[in-house]
C-alpha cells in the first residue's frame, strides 16, 4: 500500500487532541472561586490522577477517528493486489545487465573490471533466472536477449568492445524498463555496470521501473583519474604566394586533479610531423598550443594533434580534415555602359573576407553568355534588362542548381520570356513621400538569408530608408522574404529546379536607399550569395556517434577523365570496413568509430582524391567526474533506494480509481466512530455537576 | 444547647427564603419582617425584662450620648464617665461580623456576607425591640468598623451592616483581641463568620470575651457548596482571600474534603460545647429561623440567670 499525499500524516499530531480533551481542556482556564483552599490543600495532590484517562472507550474512539481521517486524507492506494505482491517476492529473476561501452570506459583497466563485474552478475544467476545483456553508449543495443544460458552471456561480454560514442544513460535505462515491463518473471533486476560518468546525464531522466525492480549500480570509476585531452582545434588561414597557409591552435585540457608538466603536444599532417611542443597543464585549465604554419596544397588533408600519454588514450588524439578554401564564383551583371561606381558597393561587399569567400566577375549584360554561366554558381543582376535570348540559358543555369539574385532598379524586368524565373512581377517604381522614407516592415527571419539577424542586437533593418522602390507582386508559390512598411513585397524567392531566384525591389547603391551604408549590408549580401550558391562548409571534424549525409560529396565525384557523375561511393571506416553509399543505398554514414572515414567513388574507373571525414570522441567523454551509486540510483529512478517502488505498468483509470477508493471507507468509518463517541459522551455528560 | 435540625422550617412559623430577602434593600424593613413573622409564629412570647438600677460607670467612648456623662464624677476625677443603669437596657448586644473576602462567596444566589447581614440585622432588631443596647464590630484582618453598643445605635448598626463589603483577607484573633478591651460589661456577643481558621485559633480569639463574662453565640455561616462540594469538572480553584490557585480534580478529593469540613464543624461544635459557647451552623440556603431561634433561646436563658 502506498499513499498519494503522505504529508497528511503530519495530521497524526492531532492525536493529541483527544488527550487534551481528556486532560487539559477539562481543566477550565477560568478558575473557580472558592472561599478558602484551607481544606482542599490538605488533600494530597495527585498529579497522576490528573493524567489518568477517565474514559478509555471515549479516548480510543476519538483517537481511532483521528487516525482513520488522517489516513483517508493521505489517499492510500493499492499499487498491486496482495496476491501480486506475494508472487513478486518469490520466483525466478529477470536481470537486465547494462554494460557501459563508451570511450571513457577505456580508462586504465575500467573496461576489464566492468566485464568482470558483468560476468560476476551472470554467474550469480540461478536456475530459471534470465538475463539480458545491453551494451550502451549514446544508444543502447540489446546484445543477448533474455536467456538463462550463462555461457552465451559470458561469451557476449567477452566479445563486447568499446565504442567511440559518448555515454548516455537514458536510452539504456528506458530499454531496461521496457524489457522488465514485458517480463513474466516475478523478480526484476537492473544492473548498471559503468564508470557513472556525470556527463552521461544531460537532463533529469527519471525512468519508471516496474514496481519491485531492484536497481543495482556497479561503479568501476577511479577515485582521482588523471586525464589530458585535446578538445578542439582552431585554424588561422592566410594566403601567401597563391597558397593557403594554416596555423593550427589546439586546446588541451587537464581534467585531473594534479598539474601535469612537460606534456608532449604534437601536430601531424598527412602522416608527417609538423611540430612537437611541450606544455605544463594546470588542473581544470584549458591551455592553447599553437603550431607553426603549414601549407595547405590540396583538399582533404588529414591532421592529427596528440597530447599526453595518460590512461585514457582515446581522447589524447584529435583528428581534423582541411581543404583549401575555394571562393564561390559570382557573376555580377550590370547594365551596359554602367560606371564602375554603380557596382562598387556590391563587388566590395563580396570581396570582404579572409580568405576571400567569393570570386566576383563583373560583366555588362550584353556580354552575358551561357558558357559564362557554367563557370559561376551565383548570378547577381543589378539594374539591368536581360535580353530575351538569354532566358533559356538562365533557366537551365538555375535548374542545374545555380542561383540568381536580381536587383530591380529602374531597368529590372522578367528574366525569361515565360516569366518562369522571376518571383512574380515588378511594379512601376514608387517614390516615398517627401516627409517620410519607406522602411522594411516585415522580415522573415526564419529564412536562411535573414536567420543571421534573428537574435536581438545582431542586425537592425529598421533604420534602412527606401526613397524609391519597385514593389514585387509575387505569384502563387513564391516565398515572400521581406515587405515594405506599406505591405508591398520588398524581397521574394522562387525555386526553379535545383536552384533559386531571389528578387529585390530596389537597388543596391546609395541612390534608391541607404541599405548599402548600413552595417547589415555586407553580411546580408554574403548570406544571399552563400544561400543561392548553395555553399556548404565542410566541418573539420565530427563527433563519434553522429550520422552524416554524404550524398552531396558523392554527387561531386566524376568518373575518371570525363564529366560523368558517379552515383555511388564506397565508405571505408577507420577499422577498414567498407560500405556502399549513394545509388540504391542511403547516403548516410553512421560514424561509429574514431578516426578517418574515407569516401571514394565506386568502381575502378573512378578517380580523384577521396573525401575524408575526421571523427573524434565526444569531448564530454574526457570529463571523468563520476556520480556515486546513490546519486546515480536517484537520478535513474527518482528514488534513493536500490529498490524501485514506482509502477510502470499502465493502469486503467477505472482500476486506478478503484485502488484509491479505500479513503472513502476510512472516512466513513471515522465518521461513524465520531457519531458513536458523541452519543457516549453525551450520556456520560448528563451526570449532575455544578456549573463550571 | 439544643441542636436544631436543618432539614426544614419550624412548624407554624412563616420563614422567608433568603433569596427573597435578598431583594429587600432596606435592612430594617427586612429585619422587622423576619423577626415579627418569626416571633408571631412562636407559641409563647419571649420575656422582656426591665430595670432602672444603677449598674456602673464606664469610660466615655466616642459615640456615647453626652447626656449620660456623669459630670459630678468628671468634677472629681477630671475624666469622662458614663453612668450605666440596668434600667436603660437589659444587656449589651454586639455583633462581631466577619467581612473578610471569603464571605463574598455564594453559590445559591445569596452570598455569605448578605446572609450574615440579614442575620446580624435580625438579631440586632430583636435585641433592640427588647431594649438591649446594640453595637457592631466589622473586621477582616483588622477592625473595619466599631459601633459601641447603645440603645440608640440600631440605625448606625444597620448602616454599618449595609455598607460592610468583603474586600480583604480575614483573621479572627488579632482584631477580636483588639476590640475585646471594649467589652468589659457582660453582654451577648454574636460572632458571625465562616470560621476558616483552626478551631484552637478561633477559641483563642473568643476567649477574652468569654472571660469577661459575655455570652457568646457563634454563627458559622457556610454556603451549601462549601459543605457538599458539588463540583464535578477538573478546574483550577482560586482562594478568594489569597488569590492562590490550585488545580483540583473534584472527583478524586470529594470524599476527603467532606470528611475534613465535617471534622472541622464537629471540632468547633465540640470546643464550643466545652466552653459553653453556643454554636450554630448556618447554611445560607436555609431561612434564618435556626439562627434566630438559637438567639432567643440563649437570651431567655440569660434572663433566667440574671
Amino acid at each position: 500500500m502506498s499513499f498519494l499525499t503522505p504529508l497528511f500524516f503530519l495530521g497524526l499530531s492531532a492525536l493529541a487532541i483527544p488527550v487534551l480533551v481528556h486532560l487539559i481542556q477539562r481543566e477550565r482556564n477560568t478558575p473557580v472561586e472558592f472561599p478558602s483552599l484551607m481544606f482542599l490543600r490538605r488533600v494530597p495532590y495527585q498529579s497522576v490522577q490528573r493524567r489518568r484517562i477517565n474514559n478509555w472507550l471515549l479516548f480510543l474512539l476519538r483517537s481511532a477517528a483521528v487516525v482513520l481521517t488522517v489516513i483517508a486524507f493521505s489517499r492510500p492506494f493499492l499499487s498491486q493486489t496482495p496476491i501480486q505482491a506475494s508472487i513478486a517476492n518469490a520466483g525466478a529473476r529477470e536481470v537486465v545487465i547494462l554494460l557501459d561501452r563508451s570511450p571513457s570506459m577505456g580508462y586504465g583497466d575500467h573496461w576489464q573490471r566492468a566485464k568482470d563485474e558483468a560476468k560476476r552478475v551472470i554467474d550469480g544467476l540461478g536456475a530459471g533466472d534470465q538475463a539480458t545483456l545491453v551494451l550502451f553508449d549514446r544508444s543502447a543495443e540489446e546484445n543477448v536477449r533474455a536467456t538463462g544460458d550463462k555461457t552465451r552471456l559470458r561469451a557476449a561480454v567477452d566479445a563486447a568492445e568499446l565504442s567511440a560514442a559518448a555515454s548516455r544513460y537514458a536510452p539504456a535505462l528506458r530499454l531496461a524498463q521496457s524489457l522488465l515491463s514485458r517480463s513474466r518473471l516475478g523478480r526484476l533486476e537492473t544492473v548498471v555496470v559503468s564508470d557513472m560518468q556525470r556527463t552521461g546525464w544531460d537532463r533529469p531522466e527519471q525512468i519508471q521501473f516496474p514496481e519491485g525492480t531492484t536497481f543495482t549500480p556497479i561503479s568501476v570509476a577511479a577515485e582521482d583519474p588523471a586525464n589530458v585531452s585535446v578538445t578542439s582545434v582552431t585554424f588561422n588561414r592566410t594566403r601567401f604566394a597563391n597558397e593557403e597557409r594554416v596555423i593550427v591552435t589546439a586546446a588541451i585540457v587537464n581534467r585531473g586533479a594534479t598539474p601535469v608538466a612537460n606534456v608532449p603536444v604534437a601536430l601531424e599532417v598527412d602522416g608527417l610531423d609538423v611540430a612537437t611542443s611541450r606544455a605544463t597543464l594546470l588542473p581544470g585549465v584549458t591551455n592553447a598550443v599553437t603550431f607553426p604554419a603549414f601549407t595547405l596544397a590540396q583538399a582533404n588533408v588529414r591532421g592529427r594533434v596528440t597530447a599526453g600519454t595518460d590512461a585514457l588514450a582515446a581522447d589524447n588524439e584529435f583528428r581534423f580534415v582541411l581543404s583549401p578554401a575555394r571562393p564561390t564564383p559570382v557573376l555580377l551583371v550590370v547594365r551596359d555602359g554602367a560606371a564602375a561606381a554603380e557596382s562598387l558597393y556590391l563587388s566590395s561587399a563580396l570581396d570582404v573576407g579572409s580568405p576571400r569567400q567569393f570570386d566576383v566577375l563583373v560583366t555588362p549584360v550584353s556580354k552575358l553568355t551561357e558558357p559564362a554561366l557554367t563557370r559561376t554558381r551565383v548570378v547577381i543582376i543589378s539594374d539591368a534588362t536581360i535580353p530575351g535570348t538569354m532566358g533559356p540559358a538562365l533557366r537551365r543555369f538555375v535548374e542545374r542548381g545555380g542561383g540568381i539574385f536580381t536587383v530591380a532598379g529602374s531597368r529590372g524586368g522578367p528574366l525569361d520570356a515565360e516569366s518562369a524565373l522571376l518571383p512574380g512581377t515588378l511594379s512601376e517604381p514608387r517614390d516615398a513621400s517627401s516627409a517620410r522614407a519607406e522602411t522594411l516592415g516585415v522580415i522573415d527571419f526564419s529564412h536562411v538569408v535573414f536567420e543571421l539577424f534573428k537574435t536581438p542586437k545582431s542586425g537592425d533593418f529598421s533604420g534602412v530608408r527606401f526613397f524609391r522602390y519597385r514593389p514585387i507582386v509575387p505569384a502563387a508559390g513564391d516565398q515572400v522574404l521581406a515587405r515594405f512598411a506599406d505591405g508591398t513585397v520588398a524581397m521574394a524567392e522562387r525555386r526553379v529546379g535545383a536552384g533559386k531566384v531571389i528578387a529585390f525591389g530596389s537597388t543596391l547603391d546609395s541612390n534608391w536607399n541607404d541599405l548599402v551604408l548600413k552595417p547589415v549590408f555586407v553580411p546580408l549580401i554574403h548570406q544571399v550569395a552563400r544561400y543561392l550558391g548553395q555553399v556548404e562548409e565542410q566541418p573539420a571534424w565530427q563527433n563519434a556517434g553522429q550520422v552524416i549525409d554524404v550524398s552531396t560529396q558523392v554527387a561531386a565525384f566524376t568518373a575518371g577523365g570525363t564529366d560523368e557523375r558517379v552515383t555511388s561511393a564506397m565508405v571505408v571506416t577507420p577499422g577498414g570496413d567498407r560500405q556502399t553509399v549513394g545509388g540504391s543505398a542511403d547516403g548516410s554514414v553512421d560514424l561509429r568509430e574514431q578516426g578517418f572515414y574515407e569516401i571514394r567513388p565506386q568502381g575502378a574507373a573512378a578517380s580523384g582524391r577521396p573525401f575524408v571525414v575526421a571523427v573524434n570522441i565526444d569531448p564530454a567523454e574526457s570529463d571523468l567526474a563520476s556520480m556515486d551509486a546513490q546519486e546515480f540510483t536517484a537520478g535513474a529512478t527518482g528514488r534513493a533506494s536500490m529498490t524501485s517502488g514506482g509502477a510502470s505498468t499502465v493502469v486503467k483509470p477505472e482500476e486506478s480509481e478503484r485502488r484509491q477508493s479505500i479513503w472513502w471507507f476510512l472516512l466513513l468509518i471515522g465518521f461513524g466512530l465520531l457519531v458513536t463517541e458523541s452519543v457516549i459522551a453525551n450520556r456520560l455528560s448528563q451526570r449532575p455537576a455544578i456549573g463550571i | 444547647m439544643e441542636r436544631h435540625e436543618q432539614s426544614g422550617p419550624m412548624p407554624g412559623a412563616r420563614f422567608v427564603d433568603p433569596k427573597v430577602l435578598a431583594r429587600i434593600g432596606n435592612l430594617e424593613l427586612l429585619a422587622r419582617h423576619v423577626v415579627d413573622g418569626f416571633i408571631n409564629g412562636l407559641h409563647r412570647a419571649p420575656h422582656f425584662g426591665a430595670s432602672i438600677d444603677f449598674a456602673e460607670h464606664r469610660g466615655y467612648v466616642a459615640g456615647d450620648d453626652i447626656r449620660r456623662v456623669d459630670w459630678r464624677l468628671y468634677a472629681r476625677t477630671d475624666k469622662y464617665y458614663v453612668k450605666q443603669y440596668d434600667a436603660d437596657t437589659n444587656t449589651n448586644f454586639a455583633v462581631l461580623l466577619d467581612v473578610s473576602k471569603s464571605m463574598s462567596f455564594g453559590s445559591t444566589g445569596v452570598t455569605k456576607i448578605e446572609y450574615a447581614r440579614f442575620l446580624g440585622a435580625c438579631l440586632a432588631y430583636m435585641a433592640h425591640r427588647q431594649r438591649d443596647r446594640v453595637g457592631i464590630v466589622t473586621f477582616d484582618e483588622e477592625i473595619v468598623n466599631y459601633v459601641p453598643s447603645s440603645a440608640k445605635h440600631f440605625e448606625v448598626l444597620l448602616h454599618t451592616l449595609d455598607r460592610a463589603q468583603p474586600v480583604r483577607a480575614g483573621r479572627l484573633r488579632a482584631p477580636l483581641e483588639k476590640i475585646a478591651e471594649h467589652f468589659k460589661r457582660r453582654g451577648v456577643v454574636a460572632l458571625i463568620s465562616d470560621l476558616y481558621e483552626e478551631p484552637d485559633e478561633i477559641f483563642e480569639a473568643i476567649k477574652p470575651y468569654r472571660f469577661l463574662g459575655n455570652d457568646i453565640m457563634v454563627f458559622h455561616v457556610l454556603d451549601p457548596a462549601e459543605i457538599d462540594f458539588p463540583y464535578r469538572e477538573a478546574s483550577k480553584f482560586q482562594d478568594l482571600e489569597t488569590g492562590e490557585e490550585v488545580p483540583i480534580v473534584p472527583e478524586s478529593l470529594l470524599a476527603q474534603y467532606r470528611e475534613l469540613i465535617t471534622a472541622h464543624i464537629e471540632a468547633l461544635r465540640a470546643k464550643c460545647s466545652e466552653i459553653r459557647v453556643d454554636y450554630t451552623l448556618v447554611n445560607t440556603s436555609r431561612p434564618l429561623d435556626d439562627a434566630l431561634f438559637n438567639y432567643l433561646a440563649n437570651r431567655e436563658r440569660m434572663m433566667r440567670v440574671r
